[in-house]
Parts: C-alpha cells; sequence; structure tokens
C-alpha cells in the first residue's frame, strides 16, 4: 500500500478515543509488565558488567540443579513397613521440568476421560457430578497441599489408616511427600483446566462429522481415536500448557508441603528457590543467579504458551464448519458401563475434593492437633477471621488490592478488547498478545522483575516497593489477571454484530456516544463476569502476594498471611487460622461463580489459550 | 432532497475487487437499485456512500458537496441494514429516538417525530416493545423509522427484504416503494432479486465482481441488455452461439444449420462479419403463431414440460440446440411432438460474445 493511503488510513483510525484507549492500554503494559521483564532479562545476561551467558552456563552446568543421575530422594522404596513415594532428586531445573510435564500428562489423562464422559454421555446425576468435579478449582492455597500432606503422613496420616489399618488393602503405609507430593497436589488442583477446556472443544464438534464416521462404519474407541479426538486436540493442548504452566510457577504446593512434613526434596523446585532467595532482596537486592534462574522458567513458559497458542488457532480455524446450531451427541449408557462411570468419577471427585474437605475440617475442627480425625468442633478459628487484628488487617488489604486491580484492569481490558476487535492500527495483534500473555509469566518471575525495576528507577517514589508494596502488587494483579477481563470483554464485542454500532455511527453519533451508548450497555454482562473472575482469582493470587507483599508487615495480604502459617511460622493450631482464611476465599468464589452462573447467564470463562 | 454521484470508486480487499472504477449518478429523489449476484459488492458499494468503508480510489459526492472524507455520522445518510441491527437493549421508542437524541432534538419534538413516524410504517401502540418481542416485519419497520425519523438525505436500504418471507416480502416492497414515493427521499437500493429489482426501481445497476455493467431503466435492462452478463442474469432466456453472415440491421446469425435474423442489443460497430455472438432467445417472446412483424421460424421436437401455472415452459429440441419456450397453459404439447413456434426478429437479441462492461 502506497504511503499516503496508509497515513490517511491511520488518520481515520486513530480517532480521539481509538488513541486514549491505546495509549490507556500500552503504558500500563509497558510499565507493568514489558520493562521490569525486559530489566530482569537484561541483568540475567550482565555478568560483572558485560553481556554474558555466564549465569545460565553457572545454573545449567551445576549439578545441583541439573543432574543426570539422582542426588537422592526415595521412589518406591519400602523401608519398616512405610513405601516411600517422595520422587527422586534430579536437580532443581530437572525437577521442575518432570514434575510439571508428569502433572500436565495426569491432568490431560484425567480431563479427557472426565470431559469425553461429561460431553457424550448421559447418566443420572451428571449435573451433581458438574458441579461437584469443579471443587478442586477452589482456591485452597498452601492448606492444599498441607492437608494432602496431613492425609498421606505415615503415622498419623487418615488415608494410611483407613487403607492399612482399617481396610488393610495397602501392604504397607504409604508415604507421599516431597515431589510426588508436590505432583499429586497439582494434578488434584489443576485437572478440571483441561477437562474444560477439552469439554468445549468437544461440544464445539459438528456432531454430523461424528456421525458420517460411524455411517462409514468406525465406532467405539476407533472413532474417538480417529474423529473426536484429533477434533478435540486443540482443547487439550491449551489445557495442558496451562497446567503445565501453572506447575511450574505454583508456589502453593511447595510451600504447603515444607510445612506440612519439612520434607527438602519440597524445596527442590525452580519456583521455591526464586522465592526463598527473594529473602536476600530485604537485605542487598536480588542476585543475577536468581534473575537468571527466572528468566529461564519465563523463557519455557512463555515459549511454550506461544507455540500451542499459534497451533491452536490454525487448528481451531480449520474447525470451522458450515450449517447452524446443532445439539451435541450425548447418548445413554447400559447399566454396567454406568457403573464403572460411577465408580471413577466418585473417585474421582473424592480424591479431589480431599483438601477443599480437609481445609474445612481444619477451619472447623480441632484436626491440626488431633491425630487422625477430629475430636471436636469449634467455632474459634472462624470466628479469629473478625476478631484477630491481624488476620483482618489482611482481609482488609486483599479486599482493597483486589477491588483497585479490578478497576483498573476493567479499563485496560475494555480499552484492549476494544482496540483489538473493532479498529484496524499497525500494532493491533501486539495488543492482543500483550493481553493474554500474562497467563504466561509466572507470578514469581514478576515479582523478581517488579524489584529489580521499581527498586532502583522509582526508588524513594510511591511505586517503590521497599517504601509501600500495596501499589505495586495492585498493578500485579491487574497484569496478571488481566486476561480473563480482556477475553471475557473481547467475547463480549464478538458476540454483538458490528452493524449494532455502524447503525450508530450513521445516525450521527461519534465514537464516544457509540461506545459508551450502545457497546457498553450491550456488554455490560461480559464485563461484570470478567471483573468477578478477575477479582476473586486477584484475591487468591500466591506469586507476587508472598514475595512483594511481605516487604512491608501492615501491607500483607490473605495469601502471604496463610504460607506464614503453613510455613509454620507461627504456634501450632494457626494452620487452622490460616485454613479458615481459605474458608473466606472459597466462600467468595463460591459466590462469584453463582453470581456469574446464574444472575449473569455467563458461562465462567475458564483458562485457555 | 440531493443526488448522488459515484466517481471512480475502486474498493479492493486484498485480491478481491468489491467496487471496480464504479461511476454512477443517482439523481435526486430516484429509486435506484443496484443489482448483482451474491458477493458482487453491492453491499460495498452501499457502505461506501454511508461512509462506513473507505474507497481506495475515487469521490462520492452529494449534490456538490465532495463527502469522501467525511465520517458516517457527517453525512446525514439512513442506512438500512440486512440484519436490521435494531439495539436489543432499547425499547422500539428508544431504537427510534436515537439519532434524535444525538441531534439533540427538544424532548417534546422527539416525542412527537417518533409518534408521527411510527403512524407512517404503522408501528402505534408497539414503542414499549423490545426488538426481540417483534416480528421479523416489524423489526424491519422499526429499522426504517429509525432512519426515516432523522430526515437523512439519502436513503440507504441494504437487501431489507431477504430475512422476509415470501408473502411478507412482496407486501412490504409495495409499502417501501410507496413511503419513497410521498417522501421522495434518494434511495438507493440493494438486491440480488431481480424481480424485486425491477418492480421497486425507477433505475437499476447490474454489478458484477464489483463492476457495473449496465445502468437503466428496468425495461431497457430486461429488454435490451448490454453484454452477455447482463442478458443471463437477468431473466430466464436460450442462449446460442452462432457466427455473423451479415453485420447491417437486422443481422443474419448463422446457429449450426440454423439461420436467423435479430437486432444487435448494445453497439454492433464492433462486431464484423465471421464474428462470434451470442443470441438470447426470452422464452415469453415465442408464439405458436406468426406474429405480425418479420419472426425467426424454428421447428423442433418437444423435449419436456413443465406446468408452472400462468404457462407451460416446454424445451424444444431444434436442430440440436435445445430452446425454452413458454406456451398458454390451455395449449396442450405433448413430449415427442412436432411444434413450429415463432420469435419476432425485434425480441431475437445478438450480443457480442465477449463480456465487455
Ligand atoms: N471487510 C472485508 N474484508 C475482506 N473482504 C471483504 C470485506 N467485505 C467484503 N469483502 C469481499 O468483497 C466482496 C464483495 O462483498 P459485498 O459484501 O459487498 O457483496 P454483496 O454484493 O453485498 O454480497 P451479498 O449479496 O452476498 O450480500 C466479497 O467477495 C466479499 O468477500
Ligand atoms: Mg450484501
Amino acid at each position: 500500500m502506497d504511503l499516503r493511503g496508509f497515513l490517511k488510513r491511520l488518520r481515520r483510525e486513530f480517532d480521539l478515543m481509538t488513541i486514549s484507549q491505546t495509549v490507556i492500554a500500552s503504558v500500563v503494559l509497558l510499565l507493568f509488565l514489558i520493562a521490569p521483564l525486559a530489566l530482569m532479562v537484561g541483568q540475567a545476561f550482565l555478568y560483572k558488567g558485560t553481556p554474558s551467558l555466564t549465569w545460565f552456563l553457572k545454573i545449567l552446568g551445576n549439578r545441583e540443579f541439573v543432574s543426570l543421575t539422582p542426588r537422592g530422594g526415595m521412589l518406591f522404596k519400602v523401608h519398616r513397613g512405610i513405601m516411600y513415594l517422595w520422587g527422586l532428586d534430579y536437580g532443581i531445573l530437572m525437577n521442575t521440568l518432570i514434575v510439571a510435564l508428569s502433572v500436565m500428562i495426569l491432568c490431560s489423562l484425567i480431563g479427557v476421560a472426565v470431559a469425553v464422559i461429561m460431553a457424550r454421555y448421559s447418566f443420572k446425576g451428571k449435573e451433581f457430578f458438574r458441579v461437584l468435579l469443579l471443587i478442586p478449582l477452589l482456591a485452597t492455597p498452601f492448606v492444599n497441599a498441607y492437608v494432602i500432606g496431613k492425609l498421606f503422613s505415615p503415622r498419623r496420616g487418615l488415608i494410611n489408616f483407613l487403607l492399612c489399618d482399617v481396610l488393610h488393602i495397602l501392604p504397607w503405609r504409604i508415604d507421599i511427600d516431597g515431589l510426588v507430593g508436590i505432583a499429586l497436589a497439582q494434578t488434584l488442583a489443576f485437572y478440571p483446566i483441561v477437562y474444560l477446556n477439552v469439554y468445549a472443544s468437544l461440544m464445539n464438534i459438528d456432531p454430523s462429522l461424528e456421525e458420517q464416521a460411524e455411517n462409514l462404519g468406525a465406532r467405539g474407541f476407533r472413532l474417538f481415536r480417529t474423529i473426536t479426538l484429533p477434533l478435540s486436540l486443540p482443547g487439550l493442548a491449551a489445557g495442558a500448557i496451562i497446567v503445565f504452566i501453572f506447575s511450574m510457577e505454583d508456589l502453593g504446593a511447595p510451600i504447603g508441603f515444607i510445612g506440612a512434613r519439612a520434607n527438602p526434596l519440597a524445596r527442590k523446585v525452580v519456583s521455591y528457590q526464586i522465592y526463598s532467595s527473594f529473602a536476600e532482596a530485604l537485605t542487598g537486592g536480588i542476585s543475577p543467579r536468581t534473575a537468571a534462574l527466572a528468566v529461564l522458567m519465563l523463557f519455557i513458559t512463555v515459549a511454550g504458551f506461544i507455540a500451542i497458542k499459534r497451533y491452536v488457532s490454525l487448528r481451531s480455524y480449520a474447525m470451522l464448519t458450515r450449517g447452524g446450531r446443532w445439539s451435541p451427541r450425548v447418548r445413554k449408557l447400559p447399566w454396567r458401563a454406568q457403573i464403572v462411570i460411577y465408580a471413577f468419577l466418585l473417585l474421582l471427585v473424592v480424591t479431589a475434593s480431599m483438601p477443599q474437605i480437609g481445609t474445612i475440617l481444619l477451619a472447623t475442627t480441632n484436626w491440626a492437633t488431633s491425630g487422625v480425625l477430629p475430636t471436636r468442633f469449634t467455632w474459634e478459628y472462624l470466628k479469629a477471621l473478625t476478631t484477630n487484628p491481624d488476620v483482618t488487617r489482611a482481609i482488609v488489604n486483599s479486599l482493597l488490592y483486589s477491588g483497585a486491580a479490578v478497576t483498573l484492569m476493567i479499563l485496560v481490558g475494555a480499552s484492549i478488547a476494544y482496540v483489538v476487535a473493532r479498529r484496524d492500527i499497525p500494532g493491533r495483534s501486539l495488543l492482543d498478545i500483550l493481553a493474554t500473555i500474562p497467563v504466561a509469566v509466572p507470578g514469581i518471575a514478576l515479582a523478581i522483575g517488579y524489584f529489580l525495576f521499581f527498586s532502583s528507577y522509582f526508588r524513594r517514589t510511591l511505586l517503590d516497593p521497599l517504601i509501600d508494596p500495596a501499589p505495586l502488587l495492585v498493578f500485579a494483579y491487574s497484569v496478571r489477571r488481566l486476561p480473563f477481563t480482556s477475553r471475557a470483554i473481547f467475547a463480549g464485542l464478538q458476540q454483538i454484530d458490528v452493524s449494532l454500532e455502524e447503525a450508530s455511527l450513521n445516525l450521527g453519533a461519534g465514537r464516544p456516544t457509540t461506545f459508551f451508548r450502545i457497546v457498553l450497555p450491550l456488554i455490560a454482562p461480559n464485563i461484570i463476569g470478567g471483573s468477578i473472575l478477575s477479582f476473586v482469582y486477584s484475591m487468591a493470587e500466591v506469586s507476587t502476594s508472598v514475595t512483594l507483599g511481605a516487604l512491608r508487615e501492615d501491607r500483607v495480604p490473605i495469601t502471604f498471611f496463610i504460607s506464614q502459617i503453613v510455613y509454620g511460622v507461627a504456634a501450632v493450631g494457626a494452620v487452622s487460622i490460616g485454613a479458615a482464611l481459605c474458608v473466606l476465599l472459597m466462600s467468595v468464589q463460591i459466590i462469584a461463580m453463582v453470581i456469574s452462573n446464574y444472575v449473569l447467564k455467563q458461562r465462567v470463562a475458564f483458562l485457555g489459550v | 432532497m440531493v443526488k448522488v454521484v459515484l466517481k471512480g470508486i475502486t474498493k479492493r480487499f486484498g485480491d478481491v475487487v468489491a467496487a471496480g472504477n464504479v461511476n454512477l449518478e443517482i439523481k435526486d429523489g430516484e429509486f435506484f437499485t443496484l443489482l448483482g449476484p451474491s458477493g458482487c459488492g453491492k453491499t460495498t458499494t452501499l457502505r461506501i456512500i454511508a461512509g462506513l468503508e473507505q474507497p481506495d480510489e475515487g469521490r462520492v459526492y452529494f449534490g456538490d458537496r465532495d463527502v469522501t472524507d467525511l465520517p458516517p455520522y457527517k453525512r446525514n445518510t439512513g442506512m438500512v441494514f440486512q440484519n436490521y441491527a435494531l439495539w436489543p437493549h432499547m425499547s422500539v421508542f428508544d431504537n427510534i429516538a436515537y439519532g434524535l437524541k444525538v441531534r439533540k432534538v427538544p424532548k417534546e419534538e422527539i416525542k412527537e417525530r417518533v409518534q408521527r413516524v411510527l403512524d407512517l410504517v404503522k408501528l402505534r401502540g408497539l414503542e414499549r416493545r423490545f426488538p426481540s418481542q417483534l416480528s421479523g416485519g416489524q423489526q424491519q419497520r422499526v429499522a426504517l423509522a429509525r432512519v426515516l425519523v432523522v430526515e437523512p438525505e439519502v436513503l440507504l436500504l441494504d437487501e431489507p427484504l431477504s430475512n422476509l418471507d415470501a408473502k411478507l416480502r412482496i407486501e412490504m416492497r409495495e409499502e417501501i416503494k410507496d413511503l419513497q414515493r410521498r417522501l421522495k427521499i434518494t434511495t438507493i437500493y440493494v438486491t440480488h432479486d431481480q424481480e424485486e429489482a425491477m418492480v421497486i426501481s425507477d433505475r437499476v445497476a447490474i454489478q458484477n465482481k464489483g463492476v457495473i455493467h449496465q445502468v437503466g431503466d428496468p425495461g431497457e435492462v430486461y429488454n435490451r441488455p448490454k453484454d452477455l452478463f447482463v442478458a443471463t442474469f437477468i431473466g430466464r432466456g436460450t442462449l446460442l452461439e452462432g457466427i455473423v453472415e451479415r453485420e447491417e440491421e437486422p443481422a443474419r446469425i448463422r446457429v449450426g444449420d440454423l439461420i436467423f435474423q435479430g437486432r444487435f442489443s448494445s453497439d454492433h460497430k464492433k462486431v464484423k462479419r465471421g464474428d462470434k455472438v451470442a443470441c438470447v432467445l426470452r422464452p415469453e417472446n415465442f408464439s405458436l403463431e406468426k406474429p405480425k412483424g418479420p419472426s425467426n421460424l424454428f421447428e423442433g421436437v418437444v423435449e419436456w414440460t413443465a406446468f408452472v401455472g400462468p404457462y407451460t415452459e416446454v424445451r424444444v429440441s431444434v436442430g440440436g440446440n435445445k430452446i425454452l419456450i413458454d406456451v398458454p397453459p390451455d395449449v396442450k404439447v405433448s413430449v415427442g411432438e412436432r411444434i413450429r413456434v415463432y420469435i419476432p426478429q425485434e425480441d431475437t437479441i445478438i450480443l457480442p460474445l465477449e463480456e465487455s462492461p
């Protein structure tokens, strides 16, 4: 295109509103996503003032991080009537990758199985299971791992007591801890992500595609392998990569396990290593080696995310089929098969809800100190939420941060979504990527980036984390949860025909009037739905909360408080207060889900690529 | 109102030419129709007039004003979208009042004008309803009322009837025509339904692949198609390829063993003896009796008949060529029968073979 035409087009596209929307979004993203990460990457590549790979080589060449032979740990080892499942230590970096890959594979297997059952078969009580299957999505940071550690404790764990002492199913007690414990906790928490993504894919398959294959003679597993699975691969890929990323960046499980059992193997993952070296921040600043470790993690997650995103967008394009609405294929099963399905789902639901049930038990009984089973009910810990000044302060802090973050997210998210969906400007796809990439940025890496960037370039300002971490927490929450809001709004915009806006322009209304009178009212449910979700996930945010949030005592958010309790800093019994806080988080989340599902009639926008 | 002039309008989407050097002059108060197959660029042309799409080349004038660089909200056109684009969150009243509110018309006047336009489109009493509570025909009227109420200089209608059933379509097109005649508003109407275009328009433009092939009143376009595309797109007919034996009118054409005489539809200066041409024969122009003026005679065997209602469609094989003719419903013809049919030379249309707009 010739330059003059191009400039003319630019002038037309960049009306005042588009300019302000683009500027707002770019400034926030530049300052609170790109610059901090760029600085962190820069520092990791500097050695004694010159660019070099030294820090990375130091990490990759160190047996502590990468080892080809196990340096300790136990897997399937039976000793004195106890089978130890701790995992083998192949070095911190390898451990992290092994755990993340295992979690991804396990979640994929479970998730696909559940999705196929829920999408293709009808059986009694399906709606009931539909709800129960989502229980693991209820956030119980740190405490979930603590509960699993407690249940599998060889001496006083409930599971061992049941399976070994009461039912005699197991020949030995099992001890799940360390890396295996982390993987188990993460698998139980994350499989719904794969399930929901694959389920959505399955529901979008034109039933005639499967019917045609059946008509040509394919049935049963062959039909699944040749038609159904390939068509739902985009959903599987999207869910799997999110699980991989979440597993890599997860701090909740390692800290929870360390709190429950103090097993050193639980420390041997990247996220925990970065977290523990954050303590240096208070005294001397963060070492470039920590930055390099964070950069390694960032590269792996972002590369995986982008690769999958490309694959998915290619694939889903090819999936477009002609024709109107359809009702997905659902079939009844003979009773024998139904029993198998019930058994599977029941086992899964019970196992996967253990952390949530355990959390509630911890919060409402004396289970934390009573041994195998609780013996006494108590309101004491839930009451502490309102009476203990430290606890209430943390709650108020979290509410304020999340509220402020959501406001910012709506502004930025709506701007980006509108520009991406409606305006034809250069850099549009970059904005789109920047609005979704935070999903792939490990929170701990962002925390390191924030610390490096704002403590050096914004020294003694409101944004200096050493003076007050609160503003940075608000921005961190906004950026990390931005994808929820912007996607929800984007989805809303895609459902409104452009002609509704054009009709307004045609009748003489300018762009701002059209935006506020036509577009906003129409996407209001999406905005509210997205914000509710972002609010909930901001309340439950872990990585930046437990790092930046730690920098000033009167500014700590809920999750930092829970981590301290579970980590064992406080006295016995305090873990119950952590659990009570988790009960609070869960309640907020349930209310939010009910509102967005039943009041706004929005299918909660779940994580996807 | 105003006349609308398009000068050399071109618009491309990648390789697709949605408007190719379109030159049109739509007269003040005229009912003008853009007719063409799906995807030919009718909507694009309309959107360029409304300012919703920017042309790559060319200018748009309303009267003497060049409006090419004006944004849509400053053009004062009234566009009715194919899907009506009614705002689902606003009542009928609010939908219609929107344009007036934007223009800061006083409240009392808004009420009055909305009522008046509701009367005009026969929707009085429905102002509290929401679009989802209206039938297709009612929605269409609201969409029309919404633009009429602001008294636009140009009315743009993009296939406004395509979502309605056949009967309602005929009813509504008469109402639209009637309204337009009363309001004397310059109207540009887009459709791919040729019958609709013929019935409703003062003048029609035939578009294909972005390019305007012919502009004229309905009779002209039907009886004197300028080229092959127009001839085949409009009306039914048989197309025969032949060689020119005499280029002076009445021209003589040879098609295989048949020889007949006809009339060049467009500029025939370029056609020479020995050139290949096409011959268009409309089925309704045939008769079983010899007509008064000079005519061509065909004799052949009936291959196939179909009762349509007002006439019977008959396919006759004449020396290897299949010709479609209409015979009155009371005449009995049976397959295998030999018949003779006549077509006036006046109605034997001869066109150059290559498509040239
Ligand atoms: N925004 C766009 N981007 C790319 N191609 C477009 C766009 N709008 C239209 N086109 C293409 O331009 C051509 C003309 O489109 P247009 O909508 O004007 O056709 P139309 O004559 O209105 O067709 P229909 O009768 O189906 O409505 C088509 O090939 C279409 O695919
Ligand atoms: Mg169209």
